[in-house]
């Protein structure tokens, strides 16, 4: 159902992790400023390659599947793009950002020919590659951003890009770059498509508040899902005359969410366990938590222990060193591992604990009662 | 210039503040809310239908507005509602709210607890213990998060 | 143990818990700075709201969070004079040895006893619901150990006075 992997000895949260084409490799950072590559071979995961050059923490890593890049970019306000020679080597070129503040996410967009850099001078960086010296150049998105970028995706016709910020909003901007690109034609979202365009904007409540932590593109791109720390789950709909559909959940917030199929969301974050929603028509109905993990009960603690911690401590658990689910800490990233957005197989999460788990929708279909992925 | 040369106090002097990006908190639009009617109350209050008092100050609680003596009353008289219900009734008032109903009780709890007078922060923990088996911590994280303070 | 304490303790832990959902930030203020955004409010949009949690007019803690910090200040109960001396003794004990508790803030926040402060780096490298378990430890705990602390005061007190006695 779930397998989970965990790097090297070291135990230190995995701040992002990104896969390549085949899944055979996989970029992730151990929290700090180094970037590992581990390779599958049979069931184990050697580290192949060790990609420092940033000098604080990675916040962000995303590889294209097709043209085999890395970026990534980091707290020391810097991006790189890391192409493989031929010997394995993996060697960088600097992007100028043109940022004075972190950069805190990174997404190649679908034709990998440019991407797209949240950071916390308020602004997103576009950038792509010009031949002529050699290195990345970027274009900013700046208005009306008020607050650091959290998180970006990229709508499948390579121009449209949704932004979350911490300043409670998300908001959909065009990020055509006219020197690399033929012009696009309208869409849902909006016609007049000029690089930053903001197309629409959706406040996460009426009166502020709860940043935003995620956001995701439908695989048809019409739709957008986000996730904020008022524990909510939101949906808006292009189709729909841009209504935001909310749902406010008992959890602790999610710090991701991921669209697996045109119509379900998977989302994780804070309570350690991924959930599944499924928008349907006018409402977002919960389908199932993915982690039924029962913590394995230890036989040697007496009835008055557990008295003793109920009336002294107001809990219940009797061993509460171990949480009830996979994850033992807070969920930081989701990825698809099989799959894509219009119908995934299998997706991956990592966490503050370490470990990198591969969730089987579909034996998780065939296992739990009243799991249907539509 | 040479007579200050000594003087901190330019340190102190928050510039930031003057940056035209700085986040602002949006103006509240809509019509101002007075509150709930304290006399509709107290005779809910009086007939002893004490959950439709409780759904009648939550419903027309003044989030949106700016004057801090409105919400002061509604504070006021939402507790006096809060305080008058007896510890058997709070699970049956909590399990008759809606859902926006737990969160804004939640958020006049956590009011409650800033005033504390004899016995009432006892009575608010039943409460808020109650209104967490309903709402979950999302409605904790949810009174943490909304600018919108009661 | 008095009526009230469970329930104190339970509103505690689980606004603890809420509240204690942070993650990494960099500040968007000053370059390559990273501090808790608790202590130095700069952004008003990266800070929630402050919460108070009373058990009485004299004990409540008040937990103030932001997007990547929480603290939590606490106010301990003190019924007399003797306890007011050994609760300023013990609290100046610990805070002056603050690094060793990790957690523990050296100052505490105007009108508290006590306060510690938790960052996004220490929820890294700690589980949280232990983090949790560690102040709810404590909050119990230091209401005894003072009570302790008290009557061994007292007694030694006592013991004196009936030496000093004995001679007349």
């Amino acid at each position: 159902m779930a397998q989970t992997i965990t790097f090297g000895d070291s135990c230190a949260p995995i701040t992002c992790h990104a896969w390549n084409k085949d899944r055979s490799q996989i970029a992730l950072s151990p929290n700090n400023n180094e970037v590992h590559i581990y390779e599958k071979e049979g069931n184990d995961w050697k580290q192949t390659n060790n990609l420092v050059e940033h000098d604080l923490r990675v916040m962000g890593i995303d590889w294209a599947p097709n043209t085999n890049r890395i970026v990534t970019c980091s707290v020391d306000r810097n991006a790189y793009v890391w192409t493989q020679g031929e010997d394995g080597k993996w060697t960088t070129t600097l992007v100028l950002l043109r940022i004075n503040r972190a950069a805190t996410c990174v997404k190649w967009s679908p034709m990998e020919n440019k991407f797209a850099v949240g950071s916390g001078a308020r602004l997103i960086s576009i950038c792509y590659f010009e031949k002529e010296n050699n290195w990345w150049v970027s274009k900013h998105i700046k208005k009306p951003i008020r607050s650091t970028v959290t998180s970006l995706d990229w709508h499948p016709n390579n121009i449209l890009l949704v932004a979350g910020s911490a300043d409670f909003k998300v908001r959909v901007f065009s990020a055509y770059i006219k020197d690399i690109e033929d012009q696009p034609g309208p869409n849902v979202w909006g016609s007049k498509l000029p690089l930053g365009q903001l197309l629409a904007e959706f406040p996460n409540t009426q009166s502020g508040g709860g940043w935003v932590h995620s956001v995701s593109f439908s695989a048809d791109g019409n739709k957008v899902a986000w996730v904020g720390h008022d524990s909510s789950i939101n949906v808006a709909d292009a189709t729909q005359g841009k209504s935001v559909i909310k749902i406010k959940t008992e959890y602790l917030p999610f710090l991701g969410c991921h669209w697996i199929s045109n119509n379900s969301i998977v989302v994780a974050g804070h309570s350690c366990i991924p959930l599944l929603y499924c928008h349907e028509g006018n409402s977002l109905k919960f389908v199932a938590k993915l982690d039924n993990t029962q913590r394995k009960e230890s036989g040697g603690l007496s009835a008055m222990k557990k008295f003793q911690s109920l009336d002294r401590q107001a809990r219940i658990e009797t061993n509460d060193t171990y949480l009830d689910s996979i994850h033992q800490n807070a969920i930081t990233a989701i990825n698809l591992y099989k799959g894509s957005k219009a119908g995934a197989d299998k997706f991956s999460t990592s966490g503050l604990d370490g470990q990198l788990v591969i969730w089987d929708l579909r034996s998780l279909e065939k296992t739990m009662d009243g799991l249907k992925i539509v | 210039m040479a007579k200050n040369t000594s003087s901190s106090a330019f340190r102190k002097i928050d510039i930031d503040q003057y940056n035209e990006d700085n986040f602002k908190d949006e103006e509240a639009e809509q019509s101002v809310p007075t509150g709930p009617d304290e006399g509709d109350v107290c005779a809910y209050l009086n007939q002893g239908r004490y959950v439709d008092a409780l759904k009648l100050v939550l419903s027309n609680a003044p989030l949106g507005s700016s004057d801090q003596q409105v919400k002061d009353n509604a504070l006021a008289l939402t507790l006096k509602v809060l305080l008058a219900i007896k510890s058997a009734q709070i699970e049956e008032a909590v399990a008759a709210l809606s859902q926006e109903d737990v969160d804004i009780l939640m958020k006049y709890i956590y009011r409650g607890f800033e005033y504390p007078s004899e016995g009432s922060s006892g009575h608010l923990l039943l409460w808020h213990e109650k209104a967490f088996s309903i709402g979950g911590t999302g409605s904790i994280v949810r009174v943490l998060s909304d600018r919108m303070k009661v | 143990m008095s009526a009230t304490l469970k329930p104190y303790l339970t509103a505690v832990r689980h606004t603890l818990t809420a509240a204690m959902c942070l993650e990494h930030f960099s500040s968007q203020v000053v370059e390559r700075y990273n501090k808790p955004e608790v202590e130095v409010r700069t952004s008003k949009e990266l800070l929630l709201n402050p919460v108070v949690i009373s058990r009485n007019a004299n004990e409540k803690v008040l937990i103030e969070s932001s997007i990547n910090s929480i603290r939590v200040s606490i106010m301990i109960k003190q019924a007399d004079e003797i306890e007011k001396i050994l609760c300023k003794k013990f609290m100046r004990f610990m805070m002056m040895r603050a690094e060793n508790f990790i957690v523990l803030r050296r100052k505490p926040v105007d009108g508290y006893h006590i306060s510690f402060l938790i960052t996004n780096f220490h929820t890294e490298q700690m589980y949280k619901h232990k983090l949790v378990d560690f102040v709810i430890y404590f909050m119990e705990e230091i209401d005894k150990e003072i009570s302790e602390m008290k009557l061994a005061v007292n007694a030694r007190a006592r013991i004196c006075s009936e030496e000093f006695l004995k001679r007349f």
